[in-house]
């Protein structure tokens, strides 16, 4: 369970810029047929899309499921299941019309009544839903007819329908079958489930019925490896056709490899450093900003991520318009932090701080050995700990029971989702004990302006905010990265918008 | 002694010395100085055992870190030996009900393997320092316990001892006088023994995150973080592989020694699994 | 007869009392299955409906109950986080882990029988001397190290075996033993050393016995005397050291499973651990120990039909 990412962030969208070298054969006409054996980074768990909230197995899922709408490469909602959507000039009815063509895996026709059970169930957390706040100003869902569905709001929620796209939280499900979701997954995407081999592997079969047309691929054997050597060794054998997550120090020497490709995308995911803003010291601004000038955060990301990725301030997804181009990352000046915590009244010496990391993802713990040196150059008594995905899941983030540490997100591009959870005195991601009344109000503002531009303006301000106030330490956008043989084609279309997702549909192998 | 008896010996008190004397003369910045430019560099003059993926020196890693690794396992044993003696003399001496209940409750511990044991007990404490001893001090405990109570009942069948009660000694005089100078010597050989699996079992338990944790460096955290780095640098593998292995084969070697002059009636000791 | 039932008994009151600290074991683990299921996406209100659902809210004896209930009627539940009944997965991992047990096992007496015979044949001289060291060597590293030098040789520089996963043998049985032979040789290596320890013992002893002299004397050759007839009574000895060894087996292949990514019950039972996965943890610690109880059971009464010196009761 290592590395397991978390944070499935939806849907996504576009932007992705890909670095890697593409087969420019592009033109060729895919050939049908042939399974691929894909070695995957992690160990897949609950299947059921509207309570799982592992990317891990939100990568495998988003092959089997569709949801209502999606987005384009430029982030933009778009529809999908729902042929058509609009919103009524309040703002508080969203009317969907549904595709007529949509067949899920057991043989049945998407109507209406299963767009209805899907939304009730990803609303109702006694059902163990992840993403349930996502329907919380709903007030009642109708069906007037087979294919239409009527979405009432009790108040505004400007970013509703680009929740819908993100997740799983827009996933349509037939009727009455969420209880064997767990364990056989249906849904109306491209692939349907065959069978799991717990450990081992999962495997999907092309759905011939597949309302967008049938995937060129004849299934996908998903092989969980998670140890990144291993899986490297077997790309490099023949016995995987692909890889995802190449172990970040081995990417130049696969990319100057013939008989592979490489295809990396920015950005997978974003990383920041944290202060549990309860601790005495850190309630002070100067204490903060001398941590943060001690970072060289340039420094830091070529020792840990081995160069690949951007350091940023600003942790908006970077084509999306609520993206601040103004901030950027402060400096490492040592002695102007020793300044800052002797200003605070923090001598040399006189400031212990503990920094939790996890295991789980072991770049982190090279950062934090890495910080460890210069907090000590800068005259900070600082220990790590190192814990458990389990116990940073349950010290961290539930108990707030923490000085220092890090973390990462998958880039949620939907600002309301990343600023209002991340940030607000109430959000759900705010582990932090951030509790900042200007900024608050921001965010409040935000949710309720349905104009677009205005909006993103004020989702700018929210990061120079954060920035100014030195609320986190926000470090860089990590790539991701795939490796394949270079008879795999079509993998320009693999990676979905929001950067975490992998769908097989366009895939094709030149065998 | 034999020639295995002198490089047993030497091997151990070299890894003590180490142990000791490393700490006093090598300042631990030297163990975690970064050279991003020489990450993962092979043996060379400026790094004779090479660096890691932080580009840190694995000499002195390796050096640092023996005291950790020794420091646990020392402490672990010591804190069997505390828990399984008065359990072990106890239930031998005395036999009768005492014995099968202490026994029994040894027994169902013996079923589960030492090191699941450890990992359970570290994944409930949480994982540090002082936790990684008590989870191999509590799994090494039956073990020793059972060895303790079998050279317990073997005394206490004696015939001086047979004697000293008929004199009208107390139990707790005989057992003190009598009973203990009389089993020293296997146990001796069992904890030189047992101190060479709790080195490997703090390697375990640290290579599967549970153990030591960094800053702090020991052989089994060194291996660890050489798993993903393998292939291209094999050394930061070896090289504290090369130490636990050292230590291990030193320990065993003067146990066997100390066993054959200590001990001789037992042809094996018994092994924690 | 009496000696059985007694035997029975106890193993029945034992794993009654492995249960019990199994059970209690697991529930002072820190940490929340259900904050593992939701990730960071969990919060207050969905952590209680989840809890509620998953049944971790009744009191303790009520689940204990359950438990033991079910695992004597078969029905083992259902892991928290993977959605898998555990009956079958029990199964199916236990069977990949037999395989490296039982292939470890081979290895491990194929070597260590000649070797323990050729040291105490050769007692005191270079011969011993040699197999001793090479004994020693091995149960001087990590069973994990060697895996890792296993990999680093056969599978990265020479490239002659897979280095991880698991095939089922029903699948393609040649891949199943490919893909099982490093773990177990790695496994196999520790065991090796210290049943070739324990053969030069018993072997050493039993030649000095008056029934070999004899037998020298009557001109019987000397291969016959060390093989069939010394041989033939270390080897009771030597297997049931063997069959006590399952345990320590099973205390390894967490570690050996997890590095080789072989999916068998030692990997199953840290992932179990890793996620707090409480009736995950609970069968598969509790299956582990019921085997080594009912091994070592087992062995002592192959051992009294081999050896019938041993007395009953």
């Amino acid at each position: 369970m290592k590395r397991r990412d978390f944070l499935a962030s939806t849907a996504m969208i576009g932007g992705t810029a890909l670095l890697g070298p593409l087969p420019l054969r592009a033109q060729d006409a895919p050939k049908s047929g042939g399974t691929l054996i894909w070695g995957h980074s992690e160990t897949t768990q609950n299947l059921d899309i509207h309570q799982t909230g592992t990317a891990s197995t939100g990568r495998v899922l988003q092959n089997i499921h569709e949801s209502i709408v999606t987005v384009d490469a430029d982030l933009n909602v778009i529809p999908n299941l729902a042929e058509s959507f609009e919103m009524s000039e309040d703002g508080l009815t969203y009317t969907f019309r549904l595709r007529r063509d949509v067949t899920f895996h057991d043989g049945s026709d998407m109507t209406a009544a299963d767009v209805k059970y899907s939304f009730e169930r990803a609303a109702d957390p006694a059902t163990g839903a992840t993403n349930f706040e996502v329907f919380n100003a709903v007030d009642t869902i109708e069906t007037p007819d087979d294919h239409t569905v009527i979405v009432r709001l009790s108040q505004v929620n400007a970013p509703f329908l680009a929740r819908l796209a993100e997740n799983g939280a827009g996933a349509v499900m037939p009727e009455g079958s969420g209880d064997i979701q767990g364990e056989t997954p249906i849904g109306a995407g491209p692939f349907r489930f065959v069978r799991r081999e717990f450990g081992n592997e999962v495997e999907l079969a092309r759905f011939d019925a597949y309302f967008d047309g049938p995937a060129h691929l004849e299934g996908v054997l998903a092989r969980e490896i998670t140890e990144p050597t291993v899986r490297l060794t077997g790309l490099r054998t023949g016995e995987l056709h692909m890889i995802n997550d190449i172990p970040l120090d081995r990417v130049a020497e696969i990319e100057g490899d013939a008989n592979l490709q490489v295809v990396s995308w920015f950005p997978l995911n974003w990383d920041f450093v944290n202060f549990n803003h309860d601790y005495e010291p850190f309630r002070d601004p100067r204490v903060r900003e001398a941590f943060d000038l001690m970072i060289d955060k340039e420094m830091l990301m070529q020792g840990a991520l081995w160069g690949q990725g951007e350091i940023t301030a600003a942790p908006s997804f970077p084509t999306h318009a609520s993206h601040n181009d103004d901030i950027s990352p402060r400096p490492q000046d040592l002695a102007r932090a020793q300044e800052l915590l002797q200003e605070a009244g923090y001598g040399p010496g006189e400031l212990k701080v503990v920094f939790k990391v996890t295991t789980n993802y072991p770049y982190h713990v090279d950062s934090a050995q890495i910080m460890l040196e210069w907090f000590r150059a800068a005259g900070v008594d600082m220990t790590i700990e190192q814990l458990t995905w389990s116990d940073w899941l349950s010290q961290v983030w539930v108990d707030k029971d923490f000085q220092m540490t890090m973390m990462n997100f998958f880039t949620l591009w939907e600002p309301d989702f990343l600023y209002y959870s991340m940030w607000h005195s109430t959000g759900g991601f705010n582990y932090r004990h951030i509790a900042d009344d200007a900024l608050d109000a921001l965010l409040e503002k935000a949710r309720v302006t349905t104009d677009r531009e205005e909006r993103m303006g004020i989702y700018k301000e929210v990061q120079a905010y954060v920035q100014d106030n030195t609320l986190d330490v926000i470090l860089w956008f990590r790539n991701g990265t795939i490796g394949a043989q270079q008879s795999v084609r079509g993998l320009d279309t693999i990676v979905h918008p929001n950067g975490s997702e992998l769908n097989f549909h366009k895939v094709w192998l030149d065998a | 002694m034999t020639t295995r008896g002198i490089v047993g010996g030497a091997l151990v008190a070299l890894m003590l010395a180490l142990a000791i004397l490393a700490p006093l003369l090598v300042p631990d910045t030297w163990a975690t100085e970064m050279d991003m430019l020489a990450r993962l560099s092979p043996p060379s003059l400026a790094h004779p055992l090479g660096t890691d993926q932080l580009g840190r020196d694995l000499m002195w890693r390796v050096m640092l870190g023996a005291r950790t690794s020794i420091l646990i396992a020392g402490a672990a044993v010591l804190m069997s030996l505390v828990i399984g003696l008065p359990l072990g003399v106890v239930s031998g001496y005395f036999g009768g009900w005492i014995d099968n209940v202490l026994m029994r409750i040894v027994d169902a511990t013996l079923a589960f393997p030492a090191l699941l044991l450890a990992l359970t007990i570290s994944a409930v404490l949480g994982p540090n320092l002082r936790n990684t001893i008590i989870a191999i001090g509590v799994a090494f405990t039956p073990y020793l316990a059972r060895i303790i109570r079998g050279e317990a009942l073997r005394v206490a069948r004696m015939p001086y001892i047979e004697g000293a009660r008929a004199a009208g000694t107390t139990d707790t005089m005989i057992i003190l006088r009598h009973v203990l100078p009389n089993i020293m010597a296997p146990i001796i050989v069992q904890a030189t023994i047992s101190l060479a699996f709790a080195i490997l079992a703090e390697a375990g338990l640290s290579f599967l995150g549970l153990g030591t944790q960094p800053p702090d460096s020991s052989w089994g955290l060194m291996i660890q973080a050489s798993r993903d780095y393998l292939d291209r640098a094999p050394w930061t593998a070896l090289v504290p592989g090369a130490a636990v292995a050292l230590t291990v084969l030193g320990l065993n070697m003067f146990g066997d020694v100390l066993r054959d002059v200590l001990d001789p009636r037992h042809a094996m000791p018994a092994k924690p699994a | 007869m009496a000696y059985l039932g007694n035997r029975l008994l106890s193993l029945v009151l034992t794993l009654f009392l492995i249960s019990m600290v199994t059970f209690a074991v697991t529930h002072i683990l820190p940490g929340d299955v259900a904050m593992i299921i939701m990730g960071t996406q969990s919060n207050p209100e969905a952590l209680a409906g989840l809890r509620q659902s998953l049944g971790l809210n009744e009191p303790l004896l009520v689940q204990y109950g359950r438990w033991i209930g079910g695992m004597v009627t078969g029905d083992w539940g259902t892991s928290l986080v993977f959605r898998e009944p555990i009956g079958p997965l029990i199964a199916q991992k236990a069977a990949a882990s037999a395989l490296i047990v039982a292939m470890s096992m081979s290895i491990a007496l194929a070597a260590a029988i000649p070797l323990g015979v050729w040291a105490a044949v050769h007692r005191d001289r270079w011969q011993d001397g040699a197999a001793s060291t090479t004994a020693l060597l091995g149960v001087s590293l990590p069973d994990f190290f060697w895996g890792i030098m296993l990999i680093l040789l056969f599978a990265r520089v020479l490239g002659w075996l897979p280095s991880s996963g698991f095939v089922h043998p029903a699948d393609d049985f040649g891949g199943a033993i490919r893909h099982a032979f490093l773990p177990s040789l790695a496994l196999g290596l520790g065991l090796m050393a210290h049943l070739t320890r324990m053969t030069r013992a018993t072997m050493t002893g039993i030649l000095q016995q008056e029934f070999i002299r004899v037998a020298r004397a009557k001109g019987l050759s000397e291969r016959t005397v060390i093989w069939r007839y010394a041989l033939a009574n270390a080897i009771g000895p030597v297997v049931t050291v063997a069959g006590l060894q399952v345990g320590y087996l099973f205390g390894s292949i967490i570690v050996i499973e997890s590095l080789f990514n072989f999916t068998g019950m030692g990997w199953l039972t840290y992932q179990a651990l890793l996620n707090r996965d409480i009736p995950l943890i609970q069968a598969t610690v509790f299956t582990i120990a019921a085997v080594v109880m009912i091994v070592s059971l087992l062995v002592d009464l192959l051992y009294t039909v081999i050896d019938p010196r041993v007395r009953l009761g």
